[in-house]
């Protein structure tokens, strides 16, 4: 150890704050982003929710729209997330993966802070969820109040966001282009919305579907967030697992997410073709 | 610093070397920049400028050797190195969605510096480059040299000790391209940076305190510009001729080694032998064109990969 290792983390402070600072002044800087991602929820919450909820009330059953809040935070969270994260793939050839491949700190840094970065944004996003939800109240749309526990809201947003954060991350860097994009949205956002019991409780699903959703990670946030917001809800709406379960999931995907991001990140193969393509020698 | 201190060579490298797959691209290096020294590595692209650069700056790992920069070495403490020096790269190192007052201030954070210092420098280095009016501006909105002079700015606003710049002057005009040299020099003078530079443009390495040649990954030449030249020739003598064959018998004897292209001639000119007139007298056959000129560093590189057995490319 000597002085440009000790404390590395310490140090670390204004960088990391600096790459979750430039996160936020984009995210609020792409307007349409912003709108984005408030409008998506509230389709589905209005068009979709409402279609749901006439069939269900048939059967006697009503709180569709409110058991589909905890599911619409996490989507925030799961597109805000994944969007910013996988943005690095994008700024591997961009002029700020420049600044960050020069700067004093080990490379895994930058994998870390732009994870951080991502799920803050979409942290962001799901509170200013909250605040548009809360004021429909005003109009009498009452889906959502003060969550049935604070505290744990808050962990399950913050751990839901991470597990976003930490699969976008997951697939940037072991991908070179975004041409790709429309791809991974299809294949790995969309379903792994719709198959994390955000829109249905899982107990009812048939047993391979019900096996995929437990592979599923975003599945565990959903799961969360259920506990913590929704009270009053009919007994087949509630949560499919414990919040113990859910804790663990979470914290163990990250966990592991991150040391292969990290790890895959430093490779000497993927750092030198990163050089390459930063030194522009393609261009000449 | 301890100026009565021996001074440490601010680049050492030993046998530094790089493969890709089973092709070489430098193939082991020995270098020795001394603190402060202007240092010009040239070379046509391809010849392993930037790979020597990326390696030295910690960006790539070497396959072999290493490399001592700024007291630090490259494999054993690659952050403490990343800290000492600067890049700037060919291309921009700017995130063109900031403003340039806040890509200064993202690069400040990289490195740690108090945001009341970073205000400090940063009012210094916009207003050295004439950006002080525009601070607000996205990068994305800034013309070619002034985002170049941006990316400079940035490269040294932590003030490196060693400032690595690969060709920082492509694309631009002569008015930028002055500018920047007026820079790097009162960076030298004042703060006693040790500037390596690559370059293919070789006429802009005339400033260079010293220059190494790379060719195919190894050092062909080195010397300091004004010494390569003058004893490379007094004089180029340059001809052009339908049929250069009986040129050559009568200049070989003469003026020794010449290089050919085609139909275009080129031969050294020492002493005593520089007026235009006497050769146009003595040539053997007609010509289409005849010049006499001082020689550059082109020359010197072109020469160099002559003796070396390589095709001038």
């Amino acid at each position: 150890m000597d002085e440009s290792q000790r404390g590395e983390t310490i140090r670390m402070r204004r960088a990391i704050s600096a790459i979750i600072g430039r996160e936020l002044k984009r995210m609020v800087r792409q307007r349409g982003r912003l709108l984005a991602a408030m409008i998506r929820p509230l389709v589905w919450l209005f068009i979709i929710g409402s279609g749901f909820q006439a069939l269900v009330e048939g059967s006697g059953q009503g709180h569709y729209k409110q058991f589909m809040v905890p599911g619409l935070l996490c989507m925030v969270l799961l597109f805000g997330a994944m969007i910013a994260a996988l943005s690095l793939v994008y700024d591997k050839e961009s002029g700020v993966m420049r600044m960050l491949v020069i700067a004093p700190f080990a490379h895994y840094w930058i994998v870390l802070a732009r994870t951080l970065s991502a799920a803050i944004a979409a942290l962001f996003q799901a509170l200013l969820l909250m605040v548009v939800l809360s004021s429909l109240r005003l109009l009498g749309l009452d889906y959502f109040g003060l969550p049935a526990h604070l505290p744990l809201s808050a962990l399950g947003l913050v751990l839901t966001s991470l597990t976003c954060a930490t699969t976008g991350m997951l697939i940037a860097v072991h991908s070179k282009t975004l041409d790709n994009f429309a791809v991974i949205m299809n294949f790995v956002i969309f379903p792994m919305f719709f198959l994390s019991g955000a829109l249905y409780p899982l107990e009812h699903l048939p047993a391979a579907l019900k096996a995929l959703a437990l592979v599923n990670p975003f599945s565990y946030g959903v799961d969360l967030m259920k506990h913590a917001v929704l009270k009053d809800v009919p007994a087949n709406f509630s949560a499919d697992l414990s919040v113990g379960t859910d804790i663990a999931v979470m914290m163990a995907y990250i966990t592991i997410g991150l040391i292969i991001s990290c790890l895959r990140f430093s490779q000497v193969s993927v750092r030198e073709k990163m050089a390459k393509a930063l030194s522009g020698s393609r261009r000449v | 610093m301890n100026t009565a201190a021996p001074k440490a060579p601010a680049i050492q490298t030993r046998n530094l070397r790089k493969c890709y797959g089973g092709q070489v691209a430098v193939a082991g290096l020995d270098l020795e920049i001394a603190e402060g020294e202007f240092f010009g590595l040239l070379g046509r692209n391809g010849s392993g400028k930037t790979t020597t650069l990326h390696m030295l700056s910690t960006l790539i790992r070497p396959s072999n050797g290493t490399a001592i920069v700024a007291g630090r070495d490259i494999l054993a403490r690659p952050v403490a190195v990343r800290a000492r020096i600067g890049l700037v790269f060919q291309e921009s190192a700017l995130d063109r969605s900031l403003s340039v007052e806040e890509n200064l201030q993202f690069a400040g954070a990289m490195y740690d510096l108090p945001p009341d210092l970073v205000r400090q420098r940063m009012d210094e280095l916009l207003k050295l480059f004439d950006l002080g009016p525009k601070r607000r501006v996205l990068v994305a909105a800034l013309s070619g040299g002034m985002r170049r002079a941006l990316d400079i700015a940035r490269g040294v606003l932590h003030r490196p000790r060693v400032l690595f710049l690969d060709e920082p002057t492509i694309g631009l005009d002569v008015i930028n391209r002055r500018a920047i040299w007026r820079f790097l020099a009162r960076l030298r003078q004042e703060q006693g940076v040790t500037v390596v530079l690559t370059t293919h443009y070789l006429e802009e390495a005339v400033d260079c305190d010293r220059v190494v040649f790379m060719s195919h990954g190894e050092i062909i030449g080195s010397g300091k510009p004004a010494e390569l030249t003058q004893s490379l020739a007094t004089s180029i003598l340059e001809i052009t001729a339908d049929e250069p064959e009986p040129i050559i018998a009568h200049l070989q004897p003469l003026l020794g080694d010449f290089i050919q292209d085609g139909n275009h001639l080129q031969f050294r000119v020492r002493d005593g032998m520089t007026a235009l007139a006497d050769w146009q007298r003595q040539l053997p056959a007609p010509v289409r064109a005849l010049a006499l000129r001082q020689p550059d560093l082109n020359d010197v590189y072109v020469w160099m990969n002559r003796s070396a057995g390589r095709p001038s490319a």
